[in-house]
């Protein structure tokens, strides 16, 4: 599991340069929450693209996160890039108000989706291209919103384990204080992902390893050592997330069909 | 004689912009009197082209754009990857080796790997062939990518005659758990060095770098000598332009040392593969 950092920082710089360019994009924009994943995706940004074209918006949910929303703000100051701050109380409390619910997952979901409204609407203010932050863990899980902070242009970490992008941090001198911060989709006060998950990431990345990369079956990393329980649910989460991973089902009716038999790639003439 | 590897990064499905890339590195090849200028698999289209292969498919005898690269040809070898449009309506994965004008040999890509990420059996004909040719430089053999892989296909162009393997690829690259570069880098340079050592071959592999669709096309174009040592190798990721001396003195040199290919006996192969296939159950 262990990656060699220096050049995976070099392949995904020149992805994100490359993909940025054959799309006519100088900028890149990226929501910053003052966690890991959004930090390291930044610290790519910045050395992929001129820092003046690296735009970060912080989006805090009133004054809830104060110190995370620091420690944005910090790695804005250090990488030299540009940011902003906009408030999402005022969107989500309205809805809210007309709506009212006290499920937390569903106001998490709905801070999520308004995040992603505002970038995708800063990316076409800015004519910048939206880099994602989602890991390979939150992936495979579907830990995260659908159209919310699942969405973006491009997903530069998207294939690292959560342990690998800390990996990856350490190397790049991500401060120790955004190192050490326990994970959190920042859902509500004082939710963390392995809290929420009841899983490690440590163990959960070890047994996605061994199951998605090396192809092993539930029986073989039973065999080996990992909680039957975990695996099942694991497998679990997996299976049912697998909508969050595809684009929606369209019922083929016709001689050619988006998606079944109409196949071009993404970077089609760029 | 000197042999450069354009490892470069094509534009998916932009023939012009690929057509212009090719003209300035063979300036710049026939600058640096290179004798053997070689490009990357599908080199004047990108690789992942689906629906798009028929959009961008040339019939060497008649495309304005091969007439193109055959002229370039004049005091110079080139050998280009392009979708070929054989009879109406089948396409191939092939690459051809021009030289002085004229096509010296066509190689249609006989494994199309169709697994995982890849599909290429959905939109491309399968090549039949691994035949040897006479290059101005001596006898030649080309494969394409996976074909590579495939020690038959090494084989069947070490039994005729191979003396220079030219292998070009569009290698994605997977796992970055290595100490240097893309794990799969290494199992294309294990059968470079092998296959070079026991054909007693110069293989030259020219990969290609850049995105598609989230795909890293590794790069790590390489040439070993006949005697299975490493004489160049190009980075991991980044575009070059790599020109290389080779001596093809050094295939006779070997082969006085290492008669492999002297004490080849394919007629009991040959025979033996049939008893082989024959054991096999329907």
């Amino acid at each position: 599991m262990k990656i060699n950092a220096p050049f995976v920082e070099k392949i995904l710089t020149k992805f994100i340069k490359e993909e940025l360019s054959k799309f006519h994009f100088s900028r890149g924009i990226l929501g910053l929450s003052g966690g890991l994943d959004s930090t390291v995706c930044a610290f790519l940004a910045s050395k992929a693209l001129d820092p003046d074209n690296v735009l970060c918006l912080i989006m805090p949910y009133g004054d809830t996160y104060g110190r995370d929303i620091d420690d944005a703000q910090d790695v804005v100051r250090f990488l030299g890039i540009r940011s902003k701050v906009i408030n999402i109380a005022p969107m989500v409390d309205s809805y809210f108000k007309g709506h009212p619910t006290d499920n937390k997952i569903l106001i998490g979901n709905k801070m999520a989706r308004e995040r992603m409204s505002i970038l995708y609407d800063h990316s076409a203010r800015e004519s910048a291209l939206i880099l994602g932050t989602s890991n390979k863990t939150e992936l495979l899980l579907g830990y995260g919103t659908i159209h919310g902070d699942m969405a973006c242009a491009i997903s530069p970490l998207g294939d690292l384990y959560k342990t690998q992008i800390r990996e990856l941090a350490q190397y790049m001198g991500v401060p120790e204080k955004i190192l050490k911060k326990a994970p959190t989709a920042g859902l509500w006060e004082g939710q963390t992902d392995e809290g929420e998950l009841g899983l490690t990431y440590e163990n959960v990345d070890r047994l996605l390893y061994q199951m998605v990369d090396k192809r092993r079956t539930a029986d073989e990393v039973i065999a080996e050592g990992f909680k039957k329980e975990m695996v099942e649910r694991v497998i679990a989460l997996v299976k049912n997330s697998e909508f969050k991973r595809k684009l929606p089902p369209i019922v083929k009716i016709s001689d050619r069909t988006v998606g079944h038999d109409f196949l071009f790639p993404y970077d089609r003439e760029k | 004689m000197k042999v450069a590897i354009a490892q470069i990064a094509p534009h998916l499905g932009d023939m012009e912009k690929n057509l212009d890339i090719h003209v300035d590195l063979v300036e710049r090849a026939q600058k640096n009197k290179v004798n053997l200028l070689i490009f990357p698999e599908l080199s004047l289209t990108g690789y992942t082209l689906q629906d798009f292969v028929p959009d961008v498919a040339l019939k060497p005898d008649e495309s304005p754009i091969f007439q193109r690269l055959k002229q370039l040809s004049e005091g110079i070898s080139l050998v280009v990857g392009f979708v070929e449009e054989r009879e109406r309506g089948h396409f191939f994965n092939s690459a051809a080796y021009l030289s002085e004008g004229k096509t010296l040999h066509i190689h249609r890509k006989v494994f199309l790997p169709t697994y995982g990420m890849f599909e290429e059996l959905k939109f491309f004909g399968q090549g039949k062939n691994f035949l040897t040719f006479t290059s101005p430089f001596g006898k030649a053999g080309l494969m394409i990518c996976y074909d590579f892989l495939h020690y038959g296909a090494g084989y069947l162009l070490f039994a005729g005659g191979s003396e220079i393997v030219i292998v070009l690829s569009a290698a994605p690259g997977r796992g970055i758990s290595g100490k240097d570069g893309w794990e799969t880098s290494h199992m294309w340079e294990l059968m470079g060095e092998s296959l070079s050592r026991f054909s007693t071959s110069f293989i030259i592999y020219a990969n290609r770098v850049g995105f598609e669709d989230g795909k890293s096309f590794a790069g790590g174009s390489f040439i070993y000598n006949p005697g299975g040592k490493l004489l160049a190798k190009a980075s991991y990721g980044d575009e070059e332009f790599m020109v290389t001396d080779i001596d093809l003195d050094e295939i006779r040199s070997f082969r006085k040392k290492w008669p492999y290919k002297r004490d080849e006996k394919p007629e009991i192969i040959l025979e033996a593969l049939k008893r082989v296939v024959k054991t096999y159950e329907d």
